[in-house]
């Protein structure tokens, strides 16, 4: 037997985890806080204490108990379901609905999402201007803070963002757990390529008519954030496909399936993270020699970036999401987190500590504000 | 040159580590930094395109926006363009409107704020029918669909 | 000749979002080399040609009273979509399937060329507005040559959008890019088919 098998564990003692979490600990709590606690609201402060000590206890527990899935999914659910209603909140206290208005779009105040992207690369190319009516600095969700944000997620996590970064994935990934056994069991990993061919449609058509195609007419979070005012046909019927969408790759299928369906057949943004897979220095690593093929981390990976024959060629597709769930199943420790470059089955703690560091310390900052705003409102109704 | 390798891959994620560590902090900087970039403007499809002319009425002020047939590559055979009211704005908002200024009207655009009615009566062929006609924060927007 | 042309150099955007949207997919699905890619878009674009030249003949017999018929441009249109669209989605769904896949007939359509002529001829009957002024215009014409000739315009103009298509073949032998042109293929299906019934649907609402 070889070494890794002997020594299998990502676990460690409280004492070395505590200190392991130590860094974390300030840095968040500097960042969340901007350096400047403010006590003087008390529903406020009772918020940021509660999210700043929530997730570094799920940062320890990941060091503690080795395993990292159910802990991140933990605060990427939480992360998706606090921003959806964060917006929703604000929209219904600023225009007294979920839709935005003609006005709204004139006035070019529709907040930016990370969704729009790949939309925006041709045009911005050919006729040198963004096509989103939103605003390019300041006011909520701008678009030159959200473009900055995806490119170093996307930098350095490649699609890692879909797991640590997305605030929409949290959603499909919640109601994939919500079953113990899939319903449906086999569905071909042909339909993996799908989100290449949405992301090749909706560029073409955003580019020839200077519109983002993707949002006006597919976006299926559209129906848990916000959608154009439905005054006609064509805005009943974009509705209406916002929440089949929303409903049966969101909701139905993941339950059925166990997957994420929408991220893994529909996100174009999903495909352009993908081939920056290939940049990250963060990857999830197949070392051949402790592999038993039992196909485990095949069954459980919720976006299809594993298929036996990957397995067999001890490397995993560039659909691969980070999330952890192979890393977690795989009883012999044959797949872990690694960095390009060192073989596989070496440095493995090393690499898993990097990228926990990395990838923990943007989804707890970029999450932070959605979800303190959450927790706000709920100690409001109880203070 | 696997010690080369595995160098390089840890230069790399350490560096990664370190662009995580001042993306926050120095988000604003980095924004506004990209913010300068020949690109980074709204297109005129959305904007409404620039103002062409500004007439000061007594409680208003009307601004007829230049005309936007921006297409991917070169301009379209079809566009529109964006008529402003910005102010206290009359109940029922009438004028006629010279987008091309060739000093001829080109269209009479007659407004009903409280039903939200707008009636177009071209006298220009290049003028079709009415796109967006919306109360804004500023008072009033009408995009005319024309033709080139 | 010149308006026309320079109208459908305008509107070739738009014929490019109609039918670029599936010529390019189906170019990259392809199993063939560059010439291949070549021939078919030979096909496309002759057919385009034909199609038009039927159209000017058909303009200048019956003049413009047919041609502004809702029935015509609502029913027949949306139900040529509807049927393309279909046929495109089985072409792209069909590809993995077994042998005895009613997908066969559509991959037998493929292998004699007939698919860039099917595409030909939905393009050409897209009835866009730039389409329907020609169809005015040649209409209104005193001679078979002149509509000829307003066609003949509109498709050189229109058509210089789908000359770098063949470059897209350069990247095709690759497995991947066959099978996301294929999928991509299926959702202009989904596009067509939406289209389809959108023009189906406003032809009954308008009557």
């Amino acid at each position: 037997m070889d070494e890794t098998v002997n020594n299998p564990s990502m676990k460690k003692s409280f004492g070395k985890s505590l200190l392991y979490a130590l860094p974390m600990f300030l840095i968040t709590f500097v960042f969340i806080t901007g350096g400047k606690p403010d006590f003087s609201d008390p529903a406020g402060t009772l918020a940021i204490l509660a999210t700043f000590l929530g997730m570094n206890i799920l940062y320890f527990l990941m060091h503690y108990t080795g395993k990292t899935d159910k802990f991140r999914a933990i605060i990427f659910i939480v992360f998706a379901l606090s921003l959806s209603f964060t917006l929703i909140r604000n929209m219904l206290e600023i225009r007294h609905s979920m839709s935005f208005s003609q006005a709204d779009i004139v006035e070019c105040k529709i907040p930016f999402c990370h969704l729009v992207i790949p939309m925006m690369i041709l045009p911005a190319a050919f006729t040198k201007s963004i096509i989103f009516p939103g605003t390019i600095l300041g006011g909520f969700a701008n678009i030159s803070s959200m473009a900055v944000l995806w490119l170093v997620a996307t930098l350095v996590l490649g699609r890692g963002f879909c797991s640590w970064g997305c605030f929409y994935g949290g959603w499909d990934d919640g109601f994939s757990r919500l079953r113990k056994k899939p319903v449906i069991k086999k569905i071909s990993d042909y339909w993996r390529w799908m989100p290449f061919a949405v992301l090749l449609m909706v560029a073409i058509t955003a580019a020839l008519s200077l519109t983002p195609t993707y949002c006006s007419w597919i976006c299926p979070f559209k129906a848990v954030t916000e959608f154009e005012q439905v005054t006609g046909m064509e805005s009943a019927a974009k509705a209406g496909v916002f929440i089949s969408l929303f409903l049966g790759l969101v909701v139905i299928l993941p339950v059925l399936t166990r997957k994420r369906t929408q991220c893994s057949f529909l996100c174009p943004l999903g495909a352009m993270n993908s081939l920056s897979n290939k940049i990250t220095p963060f990857t999830v690593k197949i070392d051949k020699k402790a592999c038993n093929e039992c196909f485990k981390c095949v069954d459980v990976c919720p976006l299809f970036a594993l298929t036996p024959e990957d397995v067999k060629n001890g490397k995993v597709s560039i659909f691969c999401s980070k999330c952890g769930k192979c890393v977690d199943a795989c009883s012999r420790k044959a797949i872990h987190y690694g960095i390009k470059g060192i073989p596989a089955g070496s440095m493995k703690k090393f690499s898993r500590n990097i990228f926990l560091f990395v990838s923990f310390l943007f989804i707890a900052v970029f999450s932070s504000g959605a979800i303190i705003t959450v927790i706000k409102s709920i100690f409001n109704l109880f203070i | 040159m696997k010690k080369i390798k595995i160098a390089a891959g840890i230069f790399w994620a350490i560096l990664c580590l370190l662009l995580i560590l001042v993306l926050f902090p120095g988000l604003n900087n980095f924004s506004s930094g990209i913010s300068r970039f020949p690109f980074m403007k709204i297109n005129p499809n959305l904007t409404g395109g620039e103002a062409a002319e500004q007439i000061v009425m007594k409680s208003c002020t009307l601004v007829v926006r230049k005309p936007v047939f921006d297409g991917l590559i070169g301009e379209r055979k079809q566009g529109f363009v964006q008529i402003d009211w910005r102010g206290n704005l009359p109940e029922i908002i009438s004028d006629t409107i010279d987008y091309d200024l060739d000093k001829k009207p080109d269209f009479v655009i007659r407004i009903g704020r409280s039903e939200s009615s707008t009636v177009l009566k071209p006298l220009n062929p290049k003028v079709r029918k009415v796109g967006i006609s919306t109360p804004t924060s500023y008072g009033w927007s009408a995009r005319i669909k024309i033709e080139k | 000749m010149l308006d026309t042309f320079i109208l459908g150099l305008s509107s070739g955007s738009t014929c490019l979002l109609t039918c670029g949207m599936v010529f390019f997919p189906y170019l990259m699905a392809g199993s063939a080399g560059t010439r291949k890619i070549i021939s078919d878009l030979s096909f496309f674009l002759m057919t385009r040609l034909i199609v038009y030249f039927l159209l000017a003949t058909l303009a200048w017999y019956f003049g413009k009273t047919i041609f502004t018929s809702a029935i015509f441009r609502n029913y027949i249109s949306g139900i040529l979509y509807i049927l393309f669209a279909v046929m495109l989605i089985w072409y792209s769904v069909g590809r993995n399937r077994k042998p005895d896949c009613p997908a066969k007939i559509v991959t037998t359509v493929n292998n004699k060329k007939l698919v860039p002529v099917f595409l030909g001829v939905v393009n050409s009957l897209g009835f866009c507005p730039a389409l329907l002024l020609i169809l005015t215009k040649s209409a209104t014409q005193g001679t078979i040559t002149q509509s000829y000739l307003a066609f003949l315009g509109f498709f050189a103009g229109s058509s210089l959008y789908f000359l770098p298509l063949p470059l897209a073949g350069r990247f095709r032998k690759k497995k991947v890019f066959e099978t996301v042109g294929t999928l991509a293929t299926g959702l202009a299906g989904i596009i067509f088919i939406i289209k389809g019934f959108t023009n189906l649907i406003g032809g009954i609402i308008n009557g």
